[in-house]
């Protein structure tokens, strides 16, 4: 019983993983999904493999905190690392000038910050009937540590990209700014994802599209909310038969709610990040690490294409550290240990029970 | 803190990096906004004219007050105007912002602006073209620069009077230009926030990298404005604010900050208050509420509860509940229903409690059997 099986449940579709996918950046999951790296591993382990292609990903902006760049770049370099083409879209009047922020990956295996350490848990003793489902973790990560460099990369933000991912075939940039109607983009967009379109054949590559700030107010389309809405309907229609991954970051506090929540169903996968106030006393005391923490990542869905199941995630929201400075982790909230014991609850429950003895009935 | 506020201003943009930019906001409740703004316009001026700070220049924007009457507040301040070196101008957005004057009195000038004032300022007769505005002020800066290399500051009086005149997608426009500019050193501008939709009040709290609004120091007690009660509170409005302060800073934290503003003859004074932690944090996160403390009452039920079997070490044989009623029972129940009515009164939020009491009284009184 020990051959790892792909099946999680009786639910999935059983298709057999093939072997490893010809195109580097891309790998198969279940239910006949590829998956490209968002840049980020505890990122792509927190989605189940990754940003599935032809999804939509929408980050939900903080107004005072810039950490859906972080996400945008860390996005923008993996792909260009593994050579998959890039398009992106920002407010500002130069958007290359964003390229020279992207980080570059971290040469050596031995900087890796984190070790995924599956020897030990070979040490525990795993009742039978669970072991299926352990096993197929352990091939999961043993596999992706193999694979590593070919989906995902550890970034190191304080270095910047070299300057030869960033040449001119690779990279397209365009300004929204003073778009009206968004007809400029949708068409760049659509001209874009024209090379990726999907067959029933294997793949021959995979792109990327990162629209950064969509609907900032300096934008002339900004007060235009049903053209957003359309623009990203056709999007995603036009994702959805092509083999890219598009990322797409707002500010959901400019836009009215109703436009918002519209905005937000229409995700993939929808992610919010949120800062954290600074030298704050009470949640210094709540959280362990919080001297590290710099924001709070939450997620509120995650894309499932091809299948029924849903992802239920054991925390939804993630905090962003950066350790040494340099490298980008998602970390579980962990609550600082406080005085455990429940003096209240306990009384209540006390006196229910005096009351039961006293008199003379039973429930 | 005000004063981090100024030097925030002062020490300027870095390198390769948008210019901080300050929202002054405030509202009916708190109307001390334009003090705040005059305070911290002078606080800039003096360190420009010392030398102490990164912009050499200053360009007002001026749609609120005629040029004229920034000059008479600057020169209360002992600030120079007109001095040797040119280190401030206004466009003047206030005379004349349609060209109407201009077209109906012809060629005689428009003549709002007194001799000091004119020399520093500069009249803009169509504020509704937002892009020619943005480059006339941006225009302007330059002249103050002259040949020197260097940097400059921009203050907007009012972004209320800007959003009448044009859209808020314009309006934002402006400022992300002069706050992306490279020789902008910094930028602030002044909101009244009861004026806009929230959504519009959004946008510039998105657009800025530090956020000081003016709240009541004082809540009335009922929603009604003007009463006879509170007409004293409402006109100590007028003279003293809470001033809190949001600092977005590059780690991407956010610092809170929070002061007392009041406003007297001599001028305005900020002084600290005591803070009661950060509010914010607690809202991040589910709600664990641990209650540690245990009141009084509590403690006496918490000493009055029997524990099950084996913990019930007082000296008395050990009793064990076998649900049905025995002799025992009955000659412990009249004693029993007295500490159940105390422990019911304690136990207000527990459902099952009120339903014995009823039923046990019930009981006492004969009634169901």
């Amino acid at each position: 019983m020990a051959t790892p099986k792909t099946r999680a449940s009786s639910f999935s579709r059983n298709v057999p993983s093939t072997a490893a996918p010809q195109v580097p950046g891309v790998k198969s999951g279940p239910n006949g999904t590829l998956f490209l790296s968002s840049g980020i591993s505890d990122l792509d382990k927190i989605l189940g493999g990754g940003f599935p292609l032809g999804s939509l990903v929408v980050v939900m902006e903080d107004p005072e905190a810039p950490h859906h760049m972080l996400l945008l770049r860390n996005f923008m370099s993996q792909g260009l690392v593994l050579n998959q083409p890039l398009l992106y879209a920002s407010p500002a009047k130069d958007p290359r000038g964003f390229l020279g922020t992207l980080p570059s990956p971290v040469s050596s295996k031995d900087d890796k910050p984190l070790n995924r350490d599956s020897e030990q848990e070979k040490g525990l003793r795993i009742a039978w009937q669970y072991k299926k489902y352990f096993g197929e973790n352990q091939q999961n990560s043993n596999s992706q540590r193999d694979n590593k460099f070919e989906f995902c990369n550890e970034f190191d933000l304080r270095k910047p990209l070299q300057r030869q991912f960033l040449s001119g075939q690779r990279v397209e940039c365009m300004s929204t700014q003073d778009s009206p109607d968004l007809a400029a983009l949708h068409d760049r967009c659509a001209t874009f994802l024209k090379q990726f379109f999907r067959t029933d054949g294997n793949i021959s590559g995979a792109g990327r599209i990162a629209i950064q700030s969509f609907c900032a107010p300096q934008c002339t389309y900004f007060d235009k909310e049903w053209h957003v809405l359309s623009f990203i309907r056709s999007l995603r229609s036009m994702i959805r038969s092509s083999n890219a991954v598009v990322i797409l970051s707002f500010p959901p506090s400019l836009l009215s709610p109703s436009f918002s929540k519209r905005l937000q169903h229409m995700a993939d996968t929808l992610l919010s990040v949120r800062a954290i106030p600074d030298e704050d006393k009470d949640l210094a005391k709540l959280l362990t690490g919080y001297q590290d923490m710099i924001g709070l990542l939450s997620v509120h869905k995650v894309a499932r294409i091809n299948t029924q199941v849903p992802i239920i995630l054991e925390a939804a929201t993630f905090s962003i550290k950066l350790q040494k400075r340099k490298f980008l982790v998602l970390e579980c909230l962990n609550q600082a240990p406080v005085d455990g014991s429940s003096g209240t609850s306990y009384a209540t429950s006390g006196s229910c029970s005096v009351s039961s003895k006293g008199g003379s009935l039973d429930f | 803190m005000a004063e981090s506020i100024c030097r925030a201003l002062r020490d300027g943009a870095l390198e390769g990096e948008h210019a901080p930019a300050l929202t002054i906001k405030d509202s009916i409740d708190a109307p001390l906004g334009f003090d705040v703004f005059a305070h911290v316009l002078a606080q800039l001026s003096s360190h420009i004219l010392a030398g102490k700070s990164q912009s050499r220049g200053l360009v007002l924007v001026a749609f609120t007050r005629s040029p004229s009457f920034y000059v008479d507040l600057l020169k209360e301040r002992g600030l120079e105007v007109n001095s040797s070196r040119k280190w401030i101008q206004i466009l003047d957005c206030y005379s004349d912002p349609h060209g109407w004057k201009d077209r109906i009195m012809g060629q005689g000038k428009v003549d709002d602006a007194t001799k000091e004032a004119s020399g520093v300022s500069r009249l803009c007769k169509d504020v509704k073209d937002m892009d020619k505005l943005c480059s006339l002020a941006i225009e302007l800066g330059k002249g103050l620069l002259g040949e020197g290399k260097g940097r400059f500051s921009f203050a907007l009086d009012s972004v209320n009077e800007m959003l009448r005149y044009a859209s808020v997608h314009s309006v934002a426009r402006v400022l992300s230009d002069l706050r992306s500019h490279d020789l902008a050193s910094c930028v602030f501008w002044l909101l009244h926030s009861d004026l806009l939709e929230d959504k519009v009040a959004a946008v510039f709290d998105y657009m800025s990298s530090m956020v000081a609004s003016l709240e009541s120091a004082i809540r009335a007690s009922n929603g009604l404005r003007i009463s006879l009660e509170n007409l004293s509170l409402t006109e100590q409005n007028f003279r003293r604010a809470k001033f809190s302060i949001r600092f977005k800073r590059r780690n991407g934290r956010v610092r809170l900050m929070s002061e007392e503003v009041s406003i007297e003859r001599s001028g305005i004074t900020f002084s600290s208050v005591s803070t009661d932690g950060g509010t914010m944090g607690g809202s991040l996160l589910p709600k664990v509420q641990f209650n540690l403390q245990l009141s009084e009452k509590e403690q006496m039920d918490r000493a009055k509860v029997v524990l099950p079997f084996e913990h019930q070490g007082n000296g008395e044989p050990i009793e064990i509940y076998d649900g049905r009623r025995s002799l025992a029972d009955k000659n412990n129940e009249a004693a029993g229903t007295m500490q159940m009515k105390d422990s019911s009164k304690v136990c207000l939020h527990c459902w099952c409690c009120y339903r014995i009491t009823d039923v046990a009284s019930n009981y006492s009184n004969g009634g169901i059997s």
